[in-house]
């Protein structure tokens, strides 16, 4: 499998063109897509995925790292709740409560990062668990701040111009756009290169002159500012911030769009993405059966491609040299 | 004031032995092998060296530093290359982007030079730039875990086991351009290996390890004339 991911990535190396006329293609598709589909749902579905496209990306990154964090749910409520009550407490403009949310994740990220990424594979998983577990215990418990269970009600739009839903979606757009050019910038970079040799041989790189811990935490703090703003924009978006928003399921569903859609490329994260948030949304008209459409699919799909859905390209690719 | 010195030193994992008192020196430009059969305290040595092995006893100096406490990549950035055994690369990546690695912290102008160089040197690798590390054959494989602890112009360069495996007449080869390199850098290197012969010809001066201790040390010609060590090393 691991030899089939790499074929594919050398071989889309010296396509760029096509590949830049790929991503030029689905901004243009992005950004026209409330003037093709005046319908609401489908805006707020396009909404959705644009801000879960900031979290699953993100989350990539961390993932590259060979780590796979179960609290980015909880890095995103720290940005969110930080923001939210910024703006409706201290009577901070957005533009200054976005940032401030973000910076108060990598904080955390900052603090907990040197200690829990020494340790790798299954115990990270656990510990990052846990850690995400204690998270939601703060948004929940701490009431006085967070209002509890209840969570914040009546959050007010970012701006009068994003109140609307097409505003919105256009600030989202924006926003994942931003988040996810970063990521693909430092994967692109010799960061990226430092980052896949730190995956493969955490020692070797770390003999090799890398130092490792180090990288990890920066890849890890970026990675979780950037979560960030998925926690702010979605509070915004939902007017409601609340601990449910931010449990574990929601960690485990970002991981799941990063294994479905293909853990190796940034792509498979995005498609991941799209898929896990467009196709309960489209199976909503079967109400009652629509978890059980949705697990079966899931199965399906990682049975057929245990290197998520990117493999079709590489499968289609290999097909077509046979000929 | 030697480039290297290590001082009874005590390599310890848990309650197991790993070297029982090494002490030698060495100065610039010099190659020195470390010779010894499996289990002699050879990659401890060379694991302490670069801080990847714990020695509750005894001390490692490079340029006048003590090294103790001090993690692999500082000592890397120190001026400490390390070819670790089993030509170990990144092998989904490709023999540049491998070499890069090596040359992390520095410039890309200042590393695209280097690569250039250590082209010259291995011109095998220059062949290969582009192809996945993990595709090389083994002689390749090791040529470029030499090039990539080369990157970062190290002054001293520690090989461990890189005869291992590898066909005599490409082992020749890697000696042969160490050698120049040597020359050409000024580079000083610890060479750890089981091959005697080979490595014995290739260095100055030899340190002969048994059972984590220092058993013979001289210069690598005396040696390869004392019978009793080519009885024992040499299968003479």
């Amino acid at each position: 499998m691991a030899s089939v991911i790499g074929a594919a990535a050398r071989s889309t190396r010296p396509r760029i063109s096509a590949l830049h006329g790929l991503v030029a293609g689905a901004a243009l598709l992005l950004a026209l897509w409330p003037l093709v589909f005046g319908n609401k749902f489908l805006l707020a579905l396009a909404t959705l995925v644009a801000l879960y496209a900031i979290g699953a990306a993100s989350l990539h990154l961390i993932i590259r790292t060979g780590h796979v964090s179960f609290a980015h749910a909880g890095f995103m409520g720290v940005a969110g709740y930080v923001a939210v009550l910024s703006q409706m407490r201290l009577g901070l403009p957005f533009a200054a409560a976005l940032p401030l949310g973000c910076l108060a994740a990598a904080t955390v990220a900052l603090a907990i990062g040197p200690l829990i990424l020494r340790v790798t594979g299954k115990y990270f998983v656990l510990v990052t668990f846990l850690f995400g577990e204690i998270l939601r215990l703060v948004f929940t418990e701490w009431t006085a701040v967070t209002g509890g269970s209840n969570g914040i009600f009546d959050v007010p739009p970012p701006a009068p111009v994003f109140a609307t839903p097409l505003g919105f979606y256009y600030l989202a757009l924006g926003a994942a756009v931003l988040c996810v050019g970063i990521v693909a910038r430092i994967l692109g970079s010799e960061i990226g290169r430092t980052i896949d040799a730190l995956r493969e041989a955490e020692r070797l790189a770390e003999c090799s002159g890398v130092p490792v811990i180090r990288w990890k935490v920066a890849v890890f703090v970026v990675a979780c500012a950037l979560a960030g703003v998925q926690g702010v924009l979605q509070a915004h978006y939902l007017r409601l911030i609340d601990p449910t928003t931010f449990s574990i399921v929601e960690s485990l569903n970002l991981v799941v769009m990063n294994v479905i859609g293909g853990m190796q490329r940034l792509a498979g994260a995005l498609i991941g993405a799209l898929f896990l948030t467009a196709l309960p949304e489209l199976l909503r008209g079967y109400v009652e059966m629509q978890r059980v459409f949705f697990g079966i699919i899931l199965i399906i799909v990682m049975a057929a491609l245990p290197g998520g859905i990117i493999e079709i390209g590489a499968r289609l690719r290999a097909l077509g040299k046979a000929r | 004031m030697a480039l290297l010195e290590v001082a009874d030193l005590g390599v310890r994992y848990g309650p197991i032995i790993g070297t029982d008192g090494i002490s030698f020196a060495l100065d610039d430009g010099e190659i020195l092998a470390l010779v010894g059969s499996n289990g002699a305290g050879k990659s401890s040595t060379l694991k302490a060296i670069l801080g990847m092995a714990p020695y509750p006893a005894g001390a490692i100096s490079f340029a006048g530093a003590a090294l103790r406490g001090c993690k692999p990549s500082e000592i890397v950035r120190h001026g400490i290359g390390y070819a670790p055994e089993g030509r170990r690369v990144f092998s989904a990546m490709s023999v540049s982007e491998n070499l890069r690695v090596g040359g992390f912290a520095r410039s890309a102008h200042d590393n695209a030079a280097r690569i250039r160089r250590l082209y010259d040197y291995f011109p095998r690798l220059a062949e290969r730039a582009g192809q996945r590390a993990g595709s090389l054959s083994g002689g390749e494989q090791q040529m470029l875990a030499i090039a990539r602890a080369l990157m970062p112009r190290p002054r001293l360069l520690l090989l461990d086991e890189p005869s291992l495996g590898l066909a005599p007449i490409i082992v020749e080869r890697i000696g042969e351009i160490l050698r120049e390199i040597q020359v050409a850098e000024g580079l000083a290197v610890i060479l750890a290996e089981q091959n005697a012969n080979w490595a014995l010809s290739l260095a100055g001066r030899a340190v002969i390890l048994e059972l984590g201790k220092v058993a013979a040390t001289g210069a690598a010609a005396d040696l390869l004339r004392r019978p009793e060590i080519r009885r024992a090393y040499l299968g003479a």
